[in-house]
């Protein structure tokens, strides 16, 4: 035992043989008096621990001020006596010789006036009571924005400031300011004062301090002048963050990325920008949500009213979202960057983005198609070769102003510009039954484009005083204009016995598009009672669609074909109204609605702009009625159900209307329909969800039921011409008796709480699509089962493995070739690694092994993808990230997709970037985590 | 000086009859969903910045509840009265939450909706252990004293405004046990800010009264500390925020 612990010993023996002489209990009492000596009845008086100031016992002073704690344990105490408009008293109580330990009179001191009128009435601000001065914070003082804390101080009590600036503080003159402890640019205390912004201060503290001479010297003169300390805010919002990545790979391949963010309490500006060959072609979803910032979900956007069983949507601002889409086929060059900008200061809401991306796209891809036709089929070889540029420059904006309390205002704007230009080499090969070639096509047509959109809509709403009584407004107009040509050039070869003959097409198409839309959309909403609601809406729309497609004849000095150019004025005017009863209570909505609306199409067909009509204008008017009914209810214990049904009626697009056909392909040949009606449907759902928070397991089913009163679908006469060979001819028309059906269960469980979870899922889909083949009708049914089962598995806080399999059976069959009944199946089976196996130092792989097969052409093509990459974390705040990568260790990589419907199979390959490395450094200002995240929701 | 002697005249009759204080507050609890997630340290801080920044602005949602108080009880509950003026129509089911303090028995009785099951804590009131800050500030329209709490078990800090000229010991949520009513309650920085903006001084006929029949399993409160304890380790493990299935 060392010196120092013995005396603390002694000490502390010393203290307890003290205090035992002391009575363990003991009763405190006194009088609270004001400094006047007036007693103060109902002051709150308190008993506190000294150390930490834990409240222990409370009473209040009667009539005569005094008050009285009886019985409480003898300790030190800290006393505390307030009363409002005083300031609290704290006084130390020892622990007392005596049972009764009688304080006598204590005097409390009232706060001034102005203190309590101005700064706890008026400005809401806090009062901090530090001894013997008081601190408010200053910024609770409305000052006009770009006010100088001179103006500030003008405002504050007990502080004066003359017409010079001169300071002056309960009455004595402010010799030195400084900010935030430190003198700020020299002595004068007006140079604080007179630049500084009022918005950038927290706290002003007036004390005293020893003169200046006192200080020079050392020697105390007594004399003590007034000194103001200004405490600037701090900026907790305000900051930045990016991150760039640079990558470079065998075979010539790399990447690179960028972005950063600035922001403050109310602007958020970011830049983003990347480039690529390896098939990237957008940033990832983290990155643009980093980008959008605030801006990324808005609610109430949507303009178009129409039944709604209530609550609040967000929507999320998906216009020309730049987010990688890259369907796995091909190889792409890509690059992209954009600026955005937020502003909201929570009354207004300001955004502004601009975007460009392009994308390079090379694809090579062989497909095999059988079609039948009657009791035949015949099947398609095809190879295409595909090089196709994509450029957008897009503008996005979006400003929210809430007007007042009652009245919001959202403007948007969005413009895009596009150029694009392809060249597409096609070679098909078409075989009878019996395999034997009839002709080969070989088509090398080029095409380029330029063309703009532009969206704009305002939508206002304005809620009543009578609660829930609201009205909203919208207005919106689109337009879009596209100029495109194409250069078309075709060879056939017939092979007949032992002879072959050649033909040879050529077309010039100048295509140009003006498409238009005007909308509005009204909605009141009226509260019948605290339960029912009664809410009316219209829909206004008027959209129009110019097209002028000429053709011409490069052989023949560049002479219109007349059969294949056309221009058409269409026109579609809809009008709807509809109204709907909701009942909403304890969790359960109901909504029942009815809506009648009226398509009026007109369309006008020319072979120019300038040419008499073709044929008399297309006149059509639909009117229909729409009923709706939606139910939700929320069970007590996290289960909710709900049911849904709609009719609905959807116009048919301009482009399937014209009576001209296309033909840029020969063998396909796609037929317009002037008769064609709108597509009219019931659809029917049916959702059940259910979450246990305490096992952390859910569970969900879902249905849903379409049918078809009148299905839009492509007929197909096939047949085969001279000069064509094996000729299909798809033209749009109504038929009735489709069907679709679909329905999966999910469900999500631990096995081993927070260590091992186990997720399933299964769907189960019937479809009915007829369909005529030559005038005869052919009903396929889809029939889908999927089942997909998945192991989580986290032993501890450095690994986490996924291991994951999923079948899924395609059945096609068909009404009038039986034979030619499909089973396509595609399964695969994943496995994850994610593994930190030193501080810093991360290993990820996964391996995934797909199935595809479809046994009537005995094709089996088994794929294994495997991917592994090592990461280490440098710096001091994790700001470096090496990473080396393999992409497709086996160098198997191929895109296989396999689909049936109507009256043919398809099947697709694609080769795309197989095995390649990638050694990559990126650099986070933020820093990245030492650790691995079980969940990365956001 | 005069203004406040009026003002101090006018309060009188106030303090005089406080013994049969009794009416009811309606607070405003401000929910912030970022600021929530900001004090779940076990979320990686890139993580919560990241919610922060994209959804700052739009994470707050707001719920009226009401405290029934009388010198010798009170009873809190959720209001029906919506306070999100763009919510009418949608009416979600609120969980049970029905808080009953007796200060003069000393005893609680609790419907608790946790983790989808309905509780009824039954025990003696155990006041927390607040320490008294030396503030003062007005919250609707009264001279309120500053008091801070740390619930460790749900990793809160707890900041409430108490009433000096309102002795009663009542407050929101299951808070209480101060020297006079608490009117204002700061959690975790703004993550719940409850704040008194109606308070409605008149006799109370059968408000303070809870459901005659109580459904939920009867436990004591170290029990009820024990399942929250339970859940809230299993979230950290999980790497899940912790107030997802319990009130927070």
């Amino acid at each position: 035992m060392n010196q120092r612990a013995f005396l603390s010993m002694l000490l502390l023996l010393s203290a307890h043989l003290l205090a035992a002489q002391n009575p363990s209990r003991v009763s405190i009492k006194g009088i609270v008096a004001d400094t006047s000596g007036a007693e103060i009845s109902f002051a709150t008086v308190m008993l506190l621990v000294p150390e930490d100031s834990t409240l222990i016992n409370f009473t209040r002073s009667n009539d005569k001020g005094e008050f009285e704690f009886k019985n409480v344990k003898n300790n030190d105490y800290l006393l505390k006596v307030s009363y409002i408009g005083y300031l609290p008293l704290q006084q130390f109580v020892p622990a007392s010789a005596d049972r009764e330990n009688d304080l006598g009179t204590l005097g409390i001191k009232q706060i001034s006036t102005e203190l309590m009128e101005v700064v706890v009435k008026t400005a809401k601000a806090t009062l901090s009571i530090r001894g013997d001065t008081i601190e408010y914070d200053a910024s609770s003082f409305k000052v006009p924005p770009g006010s100088t804390v001179e103006d500030l101080l003008r405002r504050l009590p007990g502080i004066e400031v003359d017409a010079d600036g001169n300071i002056k503080a309960q009455g004595q003159d402010v010799k030195r300011v400084y900010v935030d402890g430190k003198t700020f640019f020299g002595s004068d205390p007006k140079a604080a004062t007179k630049n500084l912004g009022a918005e950038t201060l927290s706290k002003v503290q007036v004390y005293n301090e020893k003169s200046e001479q006192a200080r020079l010297t050392g020697v105390e003169d007594g004399k003590k002048e007034k000194a103001m300390n200004l405490e600037l805010k701090e900026e907790y919002k305000k900051g930045s963050f990016g991150k760039v990545t640079a990558a470079v790979g065998d075979q010539q391949r790399w990447a690179g990325r960028g972005n950063y963010n600035r922001f403050n309490e109310k602007e958020q500006l970011s830049f983003i920008g990347y480039g690529n060959n390896i098939n990237q072609t957008g940033v990832n979803w983290e990155d643009y949500g980093e980008f959008k910032g605030q801006n990324s979900f808005n609610d109430f956007d949507n303009g178009d009213f129409g039944f709604s069983s209530g609550g609040r949507y967000y929507y999320f601002s998906s216009e020309d979202t730049p987010l990688n889409n890259f369907d796995g086929r091909g190889f792409t060059d890509n690059y992209g960057g954009g600026v955005n900008y937020n502003f909201d200061n929570k009354k207004a809401k300001f955004n502004a983005s601009y975007f460009y991306n392009e994308t390079t796209l090379d694809l090579d891809q062989y497909s095999y198609r059988q079609s039948f036709v009657g009791d035949n089929s015949f099947y398609t070889a095809d190879t295409t070769g595909k090089l196709d540029f994509r450029g957008n420059h897009s503008i996005n904006t979006r400003f929210e102003k809430d007007l007042d309390s009652n009245n919001v205002l959202i403007v948007k704007a969005n413009a895009r510009f596009s150029k694009s230009n392809g060249d597409y080499m096609q070679s098909q090969l078409f075989s009878q039954d019996d395999l034997t070639p009839t002709n080969s096509l070989s088509v090398d047509n080029g095409n380029n484009m330029d063309s703009w959109r532009l969206n704009s809509a305002a939508i206002f709403r304005h809620r009543f005083k009578k609660k829930g009584r609201s009205f909203a407004a919208s207005a919106a107009y689109n337009n879009s204009q596209s100029n495109g040509m194409e250069d078309l050039f075709t060879i056939n070869r017939f092979f007949q016995a032992n002879t072959f003959t050649e033909q040879v097409r050529q077309q010039m198409n100048d295509n140009e598009n003006d498409s238009w839309q005007a909308k509005s959309s009204l909605l009141y909403t009226e509260p019948l009672s605290k339960k029912w609601f009664w809410e009316t809406f219209y829909n206004f729309s008027k959209a129009g669609n110019q097209v002028d497609r000429q053709v011409a004849d490069p052989e023949n000095n560049g002479q219109r074909i007349d059969s294949l150019s056309i221009f058409y004025d269409n026109e579609i005017l809809y009008n709807r109204v509809g109204s709907s009863i909701r009942y909403s209570n304890e969790g359960m909505n109901v909504m029942l609605g009815m809506a009648a609306q009226k398509l009026d199409l007109l369309g006008k067909y020319a072979r120019d702009p300038d040419a008499p009509l073709i044929t008399e204008p297309i006149d059509r008017t639909f009117t229909n009625w729409t009923p709706h009914f939606s139910f939700d209810y929320e069970f007590v214990n996290n289960m909710w159900l709900s049911a849904e049904y709609g009719y609905s009626v959807q116009e048919p697009r301009f482009n399937d209307l014209q009576p001209v056909p296309n033909v840029n392909n020969p063998a396909y040949r796609t037929e317009g329909n002037p008769e064609l009606g709108p597509e009219r449907s019931h659809s029917l759902g049916l959702n059940f969800n259910m979450w246990n928070p305490a096992s952390m397991s859910s569970i969900g089913f879902g249905s849903d039921f379409d049918i078809y009163d009148s299905q839009i679908v492509y007929n197909q006469t096939i047949e085969v011409i001279d000069s064509v060979g094996i000729r299909t001819t798809t033209r749009p028309e109504n038929v009735s008796g489709g069907n679709r059906f679909n329905t999966y269960l999910w469900s999500n469980f631990p096995i081993v709480k927070t260590k091992l979870t186990m997720s399933v899922n299964g769907n189960l889909n019937f479809g009915t699509t007829p369909a005529f083949v030559n005038g005869v009708e052919n009903e396929t049914d889809n029939k889908g089962y999927g089942m997909r089962m998945r192991f989580n598995f986290t032993p501890d806080t450095k690994l986490i493995i996924g291991l994951s399999g999923r079948i899924n059976f395609n059945n096609i069959s068909y009404s009038i070739q039986q034979e030619q009944n499909q089973k396509i199946q595609n399964h695969s089976l994943d496995a994850s690694v994610k593994w930190q196996f030193a501080s810093k130092f991360f290993f990820e792989s996964n391996f995934n092994y797909s199935i595809y097969r479809n046994d009537r052409f005995d094709f089996d093509r088994d794929i294994p993808i495997w991917n592994a990459s090592i990461r280490r974390l440098l710096g001091k705040q994790n700001r470096i990230e090496i990473r080396l990568a393999c992409f497709d260790l086996l160098d198997r990589r191929l895109s296989i997709t396999q689909s049936g419907t109507q009256n043919y199979v398809i099947r697709n390959i694609a080769p795309t970037l197989a095995r390649y490395f990638m050694l990559s450094a990126t650099y986070n200002l933020r820093g990245y985590e030492d650790k691995l995240s079980k969940n990365n929701w956001w | 000086m005069k203004k406040l002697f009026a003002a101090l005249l006018f309060m009188l009759p106030l303090f005089l009859c406080a013994q049969e204080m009794e009416g009811s507050i309606r607070y405003l609890v401000t929910h912030n969903w970022t600021k929530k997630m900001a004090a779940v340290d076990y979320i990686s801080k890139q993580q919560r910045e990241r919610i922060a920044y994209m959804w700052g602005n739009r994470s707050e949602w707001k719920v009226y509840t009401v405290l029934y108080f009388s010198a010798t009880q009170s009873r809190y509950e959720d209001s029906e009265e919506r306070a999100e003026p763009d919510d009418e129509g949608y009416s979600w089911r609120k969980d049970v939450y029905n808080i009953k303090r007796d200060f003069e028995s000393n005893t609680i009785q609790d419907a608790i909706q946790l983790l989808g099951k309905t509780y009824v804590i039954e025990d003696t009131l155990i006041a927390p252990e607040w320490k008294i800050l030396n503030d003062i500030k007005e919250v609707a329209g009264h001279v309120c004293m500053k008091a801070f709490l740390e619930d460790t078990l749900k990793q809160q800090k707890i900041t409430a405004w108490f009433a000096l000229d309102m002795p009663l010991s009542a407050g929101p949520e299951r808070l209480c046990g101060l020297p006079g009513l608490i009117l204002e309650v700061d959690v975790n920085d703004g993550a719940m800010l409850i704040s008194a903006d109606k308070i409605d001084l008149r006799k109370l006929d059968k408000e303070l009264n809870m459901p005659k029949k109580l459904k939920g399993k009867r436990i004591k409160e170290a029990e009820y500390y024990a399942l929250l304890k339970k859940h809230i380790e299993d979230r950290r493990k999980a790497e899940e925020p912790a107030f997802w299935g319990m009130r927070y």
